[in-house]
């Protein structure tokens, strides 16, 4: 075995791994952090992602505008989810889980029936490079610097924009942040908006490596949750980041050793003993470090 | 073919002989009954044999009830509306006084072909070594198949619906449901006291209702692709199994790539099973397994697997890869520039991933199936014309629903000749052993184990996704439970056999 | 010490009075009486309905009175029939297997419940995380089950048989009469019954009433002096027990159980039938439960590809427009009218 390969070849999987995890999370932890609300019916939305970057694919629009399609509609829809179901539920948590699960069913089903068990494929784009005798796929290696990129992205709008500002804010302290005259309700439509839409851009980023169907969203919705929960809700953007690469930093190893199976049962192992650990997750303990250090200076 | 062939070809079947003898002999007998398929036309005194209802009069016109019991939502009913379309259209064909040619073959056991004719019949090897093809019958065409088959299977039945009864469908769905289906089967068993069920996609669902089936004596046709060994006395799997797949295609990959073969299977019965097959049997075309990885069904992202092949570099590789999860294997492993060619028994002709994957996900996948879509005879092509009149919008036609539109009239057929609907009394009839020309080709019931010889083609499929195929076996028996002794007339049996039962396979796979 | 019949007739659950009494006595012998009406099919129909009642229950202790929501309780439900088809299977011919199989079966069930409630409870975790886990838990399960197909998962001579499931599990039995039948069907009723008015009771005791508070106020109960993290972790063992009750009752009724038995979809269902009802009452989710599983095999059986479009529409709407549940808003209703009866609606099927 030529260790170069075998070292590229598991930063490469570690790569790959924590791409799918932050993308298969993203949207699903901003709904978190914002309005304590899990969306079950995640994994359908990036579905309909799935869908629409299908829809405009085939209709020849190319990947990149597909993608942006995607995370309009999906994000519209989450739109009208929020304004129809999800809004009546602000401050029942448990209420929430259960309403989107009964959407989730309904969406998936509902798309069976409407357009047939089958979407035509994307094309994934071509061309890997090879080392040793490993060869690596760019468009994994694009994902993981798409994914970085949306991190960089959220950042920046959580912590240099108005918006931003008065989102975290909210999610503070929803009653005060009102008092000093924040639209709460407007925030946390947005905020839904936006996690539908990166949930929409997720499957649509996605849709390449998959088949495209009803059920599909069901594939991401336990890696989805793990993600999140080890994540916690207290600092959006560096909870994603860090439960992603905690968990592709025991996933891959054990993967690639000893097989999926046990990688899934490592993941989940890890999840527990995190949670026994630090029970707000790995965000809550950054943002006590990140506190600490602005109180010192 | 002549008569001095078909003894050249029983000659091969009793050469080869060393250490593992007995069982390899029966391999080649299986393999070789596809020189034995063919050229025994249909004996002129059943042509024309007509059963219609005038003949014998119909003690009542009440319909018979044919319970169904498919996955309309839920996971799987991607497989489950195509078998639903199936069953309906072989519904309303009989009900329209359609049938297709076939007949029962006298003297239960004898392997006989009522129509397809081999022009050049593939030759196995007269060393008795090992297993190699020494011709197979000249170059495919493309286009078209290398032997001569009726072009019109669809025949006047001479009475509409059965014995002049319409045939009513029951369609329930199962819902991707074990607990939704076993209550579904005492339905339509104990309440609507169906004449015949036709139900099953996943190898679970069929365990979760043969007790059921078993304990009403219920005719049950189980119409899919599955790992085998079902010895049933009142169930009849008209479907392929690992035997008549494995085997082949094996046989093709490694002399056309090389012997060395990594196996990637899905890690659940059908995927272990099929694994072992391909262990089993490799050795008897001196291929070996350099590699073998079971992957659970939930996972989805494959970078590693990938990886390991990378590392192993076999000559191919062997993907037996099952539901929606495992299909993205192929365009990751396309996108990280994986080019070895691959083989299973399980893509296109069920699933179609060409037709659903963008080029070239699927490029360079061989599959030994019985029936798929693209089958280039005449026959098929009027199949599928029929079906897309009738279904306009479906996208595929697999090798399930083709299963389940045969059995359906096989069904038909056997009614008529038993001059009842009784189901112990149909079931004799079935046991006659029977050849029907179905879409695929000719297909023979072997009475005594209740499963079907089929036609099996290899379906090579192209860069651009185009499917030919590279050789064919006109019959291939799914020998297996013969060779373990099953004869369900003589002695009724209500489980399913697993390798480990089988001495040969302690050798190699287990 | 309260009495067995003021715990029976305490406030926290639906139904007080004479009429009501009068009216679940009638219910009772109707379902007494069912083989004079219902066929032998028709029963063992019935039976599946009764059989999912105590892992509702169980979910209804939880999520309605304890407020902690649980995504998994099939996965309980899948372990008991596991070691049930396990023990009982290798006991096949000695009277007592079935017996000792249904106890170990509770027993696995109680342990890996008292583990896993042991990292979550002890750790306080958020209660937004407990569904989620435990639905990763019952998600795990069904992958490990499904990828034991291979021979090197044969237990004695039982094989755990990968995604096609285990067969041939064996009946209940007493002594030598193995339940069948309506035979069966009684013990599912009896079964569904005692565990229903042992769970009223239950929250009619003072430790119900700490699981209101638990449910009203966490940090108020603990400031009280209660130790909430064990009151939940017991709730939740108790959970899982009824659960695994459930689960015994099910591969006895079907002889079958597979890993899609603790899948996504069957992990739905107890959410649905419990949400449907109306939490916070144990008598609404017990007619829920069964009204549910009816239609649900109504909508099957008709061959309606709409079904699990209904179902979920079903939930969508109820969790909208009727947060507290349809029978206790239907309960509701009637007792505005009238303050004693709240019978009409047990009676949910034909």
């Amino acid at each position: 075995m030529d260790v170069i390969g075998v070292v590229a070849s598991v930063a490469y999987q570690f790569c790959t791994n924590a791409a799918f995890l932050l993308l298969c999370a993203l949207g699903l932890i901003i709904i978190l952090g914002m309005m304590n609300i899990i969306n079950l019916a995640h994994g359908e939305l990036m579905m309909m992602g799935a869908y629409a970057a299908s829809a405009s694919y085939s209709r020849g629009a190319p990947f990149w505008l597909a993608s942006i399609i995607a995370f309009v509609v999906v994000g519209m829809f989450g739109a009208a989810l929020e304004m129809t179901i999800v809004r009546r539920f602000y401050g029942r948590e448990l209420g929430a889980l259960v309403v989107t699960w009964g959407v989730s069913l309904v969406l998936s089903q509902g798309f069976l029936l409407l357009f047939g068990p089958f979407m035509p494929p994307i094309q994934i784009p071509e061309g890997n490079i090879a080392l040793g005798q490993y060869s690596f796929s760019y468009y994994w290696l694009a994902m993981f610097v798409v994914a970085a990129l949306l991190v960089v992205a959220l950042w920046w709008l959580y912590n240099h924009t108005d918006i931003g500002l008065q989102a975290r804010a909210t999610m503070q302290n929803p009653a005060m942040a009102r008092a000093l005259g924040v639209d709460t309700r407007r925030i946390y439509m947005m905020t839904f908006t936006l996690g539908a839409g990166l949930a929409g851009l997720s499957g649509a980023l996605l849709a390449p490596t998959t088949s495209i169907m009803p059920f599909m969203g069901q594939q991401f919705v336990a890696s989805a949750f793990i993600t999140v929960v080890v994540g916690g809700a207290t600092n959006v953007v560096a909870g994603a980041v860090g439960s992603s690469l905690l968990l592709s930093l025991v996933k891959t190893p054990v993967g690639f050793f000893l097989g999926a199976f046990l990688g899934s049962v490592a993941l989940l192992l890890a999840a527990l003993i995190i949670i026994r650990l630090l029970p707000d997750g790995i965000s809550a303990a950054i943002q006590r470090r990140l506190d600490l250090r602005n109180r010192i200076r | 073919m002549t008569d001095r062939e078909v003894e050249s070809h029983s000659e091969v079947a009793l050469e080869s002989s060393d250490s593992v003898s007995a069982d390899r002999r029966t391999v080649v007998k299986g393999i070789a009954a596809a020189g034995l398929g063919a050229g025994v036309a249909l004996p002129t005194y059943l042509r024309g044999f007509d059963y219609s209802a005038a003949a014998y009069g119909a003690q009542t016109s009440a319909p018979v009830k044919m319970g169904f019991i498919e996955d309309e939502s839920g996971n799987l009913s991607v497989y489950g509306i195509q078998k639903l379309h199936a069953a309906q259209l072989a519904v309303s064909e009989i009900n329209d006084g359609k049938t297709l040619k076939g007949a029962p073959d006298i003297g239960a056991g004898v392997l006989g072909a009522a129509a397809s004719i081999a022009k050049n019949p593939p030759v196995i090897s007269k060393d008795g070594t090992s297993l190699a093809i020494v011709d197979d019958g000249g170059d495919k065409s493309p286009v078209d198949l290398a032997y001569v088959e009726d072009a019109e299977i669809l025949i006047d039945s001479g009475e509409k619906g059965i014995l002049g009864r319409e045939l009513k469908l029951l369609s329930s769905d199962g819902q991707s449901n074990n607990a939704v289906w076993q209550q579904l089967a005492r339905k339509l068993i104990q309440e609507d006291k169906v004449d015949v069920l036709v139900a099953g996609f996943a190898s679970a669902e069929r365990e979760a209702i043969r007790p059921i089936v078993d304990q009403f004596k219920q005719l049950y046709f189980y119409t899919n692709q599955y790992e085998g060994g079902v010895a049933d006395a009142n169930t009849f799997c008209t479907g392929p199994v690992c035997e008549q797949q494995v085997i082949p295609t094996v046989q093709y990959m490694v002399e056309k790539f090389g012997p060395k073969c990594y196996t990637i299977a899905a890690d659940y019965n059908f995927g272990q099973l099929t694994a072992a097959w391909t262990k089993a049997f490799i050795p008897l075309v001196s291929g070996k397994i350099i590699g073998e990885e079971f992957i659970p069904l939930s996972v989805s992202e494959f970078s590693q697997v990938i990886a390991r092949i990378q590392a192993a570099k076999p000559d191919w590789v062997m993907t037996l890869l099952v539901g929606q999860n495992h299909h993205n294997y192929y365009p990751q492993a396309a996108a990280a520039g994986l080019k070895y060619p691959m083989a299973s028994t399980v893509n296109m002709a069920q699933g179609y991933e060409h037709k659903r994957f963008a080029p070239p996900s699927l490029a360079r996948m061989h599959n030994a199936i019985q029936y798929q879509l693209e089958v280039p005879t005449a026959r098929n092509r009027a199949f599928v014309k029929r079906w897309m009149t009738m279904f306009p919008d479906d996208p595929y036609i697999g090798e399930m629903a083709q299963n389940t539109y045969f059995t359906i009239h096989l069904y038909a057929k056997a009614a008529r000749l038993a001059h009842t609907v009784d189901q112990q009394k149909v079931k004799r009839c079935l046991e006659m052993g029977w050849t029907i020309e179905a879409p695929e080709g000719s297909v023979f019931l072997e009475p005594g184990t209740h499963h079907c010889a089929h036609p099996i083609r290899l379906a090579y499929c192209d860069e651009k996704h185009n499917v030919r195929f590279v050789r064919d076996w006109p019959m291939i028996q799914a020998w297996w439970l013969q060779r373990l002794g099953v004869n369900l007339i003589r002695t009724p049996e209500f489980k399913q056999y697993t390798p480990d039962e089988d001495p040969y396979f302690k050798m190699f796979a287990l | 010490m309260a009495s067995p019949f003021s715990l029976l007739n305490g406030s926290e659950d639906l139904g007080r009075g004479p009429i009501f009494w009068a009216g679940a006595a009638i219910v009772i012998a109707l379902f007494l009486a069912v083989p004079l009406y219902l066929s032998d099919f028709a029963a063992y129909n019935v039976s599946y309905y009764l059989l999912n009642i105590p892992m509702a229950l169980g979910l209804c202790l939880l999520w309605g009175y304890c407020g902690v929501l649980s995504f998994g309780q099939v996965a309980y439900f899948g372990i008991a029939g596991y070691a049930y088809g396990v023990i009982a299977g290798n006991l096949v011919g000695q009277s007592w297997g079935p017996a000792l199989g249904s106890l170990g079966g509770l027993i696995a069930a109680a342990i890996v419940a008292a583990i896993f409630g042991y990292f979550v409870f002890f750790a306080r975790v958020q209660m937004w995380i407990l569904p989620i886990l435990t639905l990763v838990l019952t998600l795990l399960l069904e992958t490990f089950l499904g990828q034991t197909a291979g021979y090197q998962w044969r237990v004695g001579v039982v094989q755990l048989g990968g995604y096609n499931g285990m067969t041939g599990i064996p009946a209940f039995q007493i002594g030598a009469f193995v339940l069948s039948g309506y035979a069966f069907f009684y013990f599912a009723f009896c079964i569904a019954l005692v565990c229903y008015v042992a769970c009223r009771m239950l929250v009619n005791s003072r430790h119900g009433k700490v699981m209101l508070a638990i449910r009203e106020d966490a940090l108020r109960t603990e400031m009280l002096g209660y130790d909430i993290r064990v009151r939940q972790w017991l709730v939740f063992i108790l959970a899982a027990l009824l659960s695994a009750l459930s689960g015994l009752l099910y591969v006895q009724w079907g002889n079958y159980i597979t890993p899609s038995q603790v899948g996504l979809l069957s992990a739905a269902l107890p959410v649905i039938w419990v949400a449907v009802g109306g939490r916070e009452k144990l008598l609404a989710v017990v007619i829920s439960t069964y009204a549910l599983n009816w239609l649900n095999y109504r909508l099957a059986s008709s061959g309606n590809q709409y079904a699990l479009v209904i179902i979920g529409a079903l939930l969508v709407i109820v969790m909208v427009f009727f947060p507290r549940g349809l029978v206790v808003t239907l309960a509701d209703l009637a007792g505005r009218r009238s303050t004693l009866s709240k019978t009409s609606t047990a009676r949910a099927h034909g």
